[in-house]
């Protein structure tokens, strides 16, 4: 296991004392890398003048015949 | 042979109201199609008889003592086992709630009621709502009725093999990540995710509260349209229920396309996608745009900002409901269910909040972009060839599986972020004989759009009035 996985299980038992249910579980908290990966990339690419704002106005912003 | 459950959900309705058939007759085709097919699919986890049969007497006599009728007075219906009837069982799918009786009834539930229909079973589902396949490891998992070893798709497994299997006209489904489509695809029937806050959720099991959403699977559009007329809408026992004006849906659907502008992505949606799957959506825009419609093939913008976001909210959302059973009794989950929900409860809260406010200015910036250039778009349901059970069984399938189990709803999430209206038309057949589902999303609140593409498409096809072999086989 490497630092990663073990960090990840660690934080969930310590934060909610939950452990890993079964091996398919471990493979998908490692997998959160990926996760850590794809907001990275993200990473100063999008910039919103109105950010934060409210999905549902969002909706009525771009419904249809609006 | 075809009988009277082979009719839609509107035509069982007006057969009703206009004395052409009862609601006892309805009820009775269904259970004749249940009883010989449901031993095979596993659709139906609970049946009320009794008191559907008292039901469908009481609809038939008020028919003919001349009483003011719903839009679907007698219509016998089945939901997937997660809408709360207040005193009857709703399992949500699970051992942990296999004997679960709510206090409180769905308003979706009370707004058919107050139409005219009537529960006859529970469906069978994915525990807690959490699948794309039809696994449950608690009531047996679901089977496609068009080709027994295939995934249902999920997580309205039961619904997608009830309406296929003749069993039922229409049944609920619930869409988080593609629960309703995906199951409308891989069983050949209609299923529309409505627009976020669209449609109540009072009383219904929730699994997402910013990704759920209700929803129907019938034989066609037009039944799509009807349901959605009836039980959309605010509720005050949903504040998140949007307060927009209901319009009659089916007054849309006049078959006319021209004038409507389709967008057909060219990245994300088709990548790695199968032959026959390509194949089916081509002959598609073929159809529509002998109707009239034009064919535009665009990149969307802001998928990955899409996928990262939308791939954490649910996962996030879901933690906190199953942690006490996480803690308690994690192995009263079947193992892809635990599995998946473990990696929430490390999420840092600020990226769960970062995809949250996102989620508005990404909708605007997708929707400037896209629909100044289309109306609708037009996907794949599902890209591939439908898998067995077994090729997408995390359970006891070697390290690995997952990936294929979660490719099927790759192509649905997206729209559960960005919260637009989805439908699903069945558009072909691959070549183990399972439907291909065509997906044709809009605009917040477009549901009529779709619906109108919808409606138009199945004008002019045939592959939603098609039979499982399975029905005359069991015959």
């Amino acid at each position: 296991m490497d630092a990663f996985e073990t960090s990840v299980e660690a934080t969930i038992a310590r934060w909610f004392a939950i452990e890993p249910p079964n091996a398919a579980g471990k493979r998908l908290a490692a997998e959160l890398a990926a996760t850590i990966s794809a907001f990275e990339a993200l990473r100063g690419s999008l910039v919103f003048e109105d950010e934060p704002s409210s999905f549902e106005a969002a909706l009525q912003a771009t419904k249809e015949g609006a | 042979m075809a009988g009277l459950a082979d009719i839609t959900l509107i035509e069982a309705a007006d057969m009703v109201a206009t004395g052409k058939a009862t609601s006892l007759d309805l009820l009775r085709a269904c259970w004749a199609n249940l009883d010989a097919v449901n031993p095979h699919v596993n659709a139906v986890i609970w049946q009320e008889r009794e008191q559907a049969e008292t039901a469908a007497k009481a609809a038939d006599e008020a028919v003919r003592s001349k009483q003011r009728l719903g839009p679907l007075h007698g219509v016998p219906m089945a939901h997937k086992d997660m809408y709360y009837q207040a005193g009857k069982l709703s399992t949500c799918g699970s051992a942990l709630r296999k004997d679960f009786r709510p206090a409180v009834t769905a308003t979706v539930i009370e707004r058919l009621s107050a139409a005219g229909a009537y529960t006859f079973a529970g469906l069978n589902m994915a525990e807690f709502a959490q699948n794309p396949t039809g696994h449950n490891k608690t009531f047996g998992n679901c089977h496609n009725p068009w080709n027994l070893p295939y995934v249902t798709g999920g997580s309205s497994s039961g619904s997608g093999a009830s309406v296929a299997a003749r069993f039922n006209f229409m049944a609920l489904g619930s869409d988080t990540g593609g629960s309703i489509r995906l199951p409308a695809s891989a069983c050949g029937v209609t299923g529309l995710k409505p627009t976020q806050t669209r449609v109540s959720r009072y009383g219904v099991m929730p699994l997402s509260f910013s990704h759920d959403n209700v929803g129907p699977l019938a034989r066609t559009a037009r039944d799509c349209a009807r349901v959605l007329t009836v039980i959309a809408g605010h509720d005050p026992l949903d504040p998140t229920s949007a307060r927009e004006p209901v319009p009659r849906y089916e007054s849309a659907m006049d078959g006319d396309l021209r004038g409507v502008r389709i967008g057909v992505p060219i990245n994300v949606f088709l990548d790695g996608a199968d032959e026959p799957v390509v194949a089916a959506i081509e002959a598609a825009l073929l159809v529509l745009t002998g109707r009239g419609a034009t064919v535009t093939r665009l990149e969307l913008p802001l998928m990955d900002a899409v996928a990262a976001y939308g791939g954490i909210v649910s996962r996030v959302e879901a933690a906190p409901i199953h942690a006490e059973w996480m803690r308690s009794d994690p192995q009263a989950y079947g193992a892809h269910i635990s599995a998946r929900m473990y990696p929430g409860y490390a999420i840092p809260a600020a990226y769960y909040v970062q995809a949250l406010s996102r989620r508005g200015p990404v909708l605007k910036a997708f929707a400037a972009e896209v629909f100044s250039k289309v109306d609708v778009l037009v996907t794949p349901t599902i890209r591939t060839c439908l898998p067995t059970l077994e090729e997408t069984d995390i359970d006891h399938g070697p390290p690995g599986t997952e990936h294929k189990f979660m490719a099927l709803s790759a192509n649905t999430r997206p729209f559960n972020y960005l919260g637009l209206p989805a439908i699903s038309v069945p558009c072909g057949f691959d070549p183990n004989g399972c439907p291909i589902g065509l997906q044709i999303a809009g605009r917040p609140f477009g549901e009529g759009r779709i619906l109108q593409v919808a409606g138009a498409y199945q004008a002019d096809t045939r592959w939603h009035w098609q039979r499982p072999p399975i029905l005359a086989a069991a015959a």
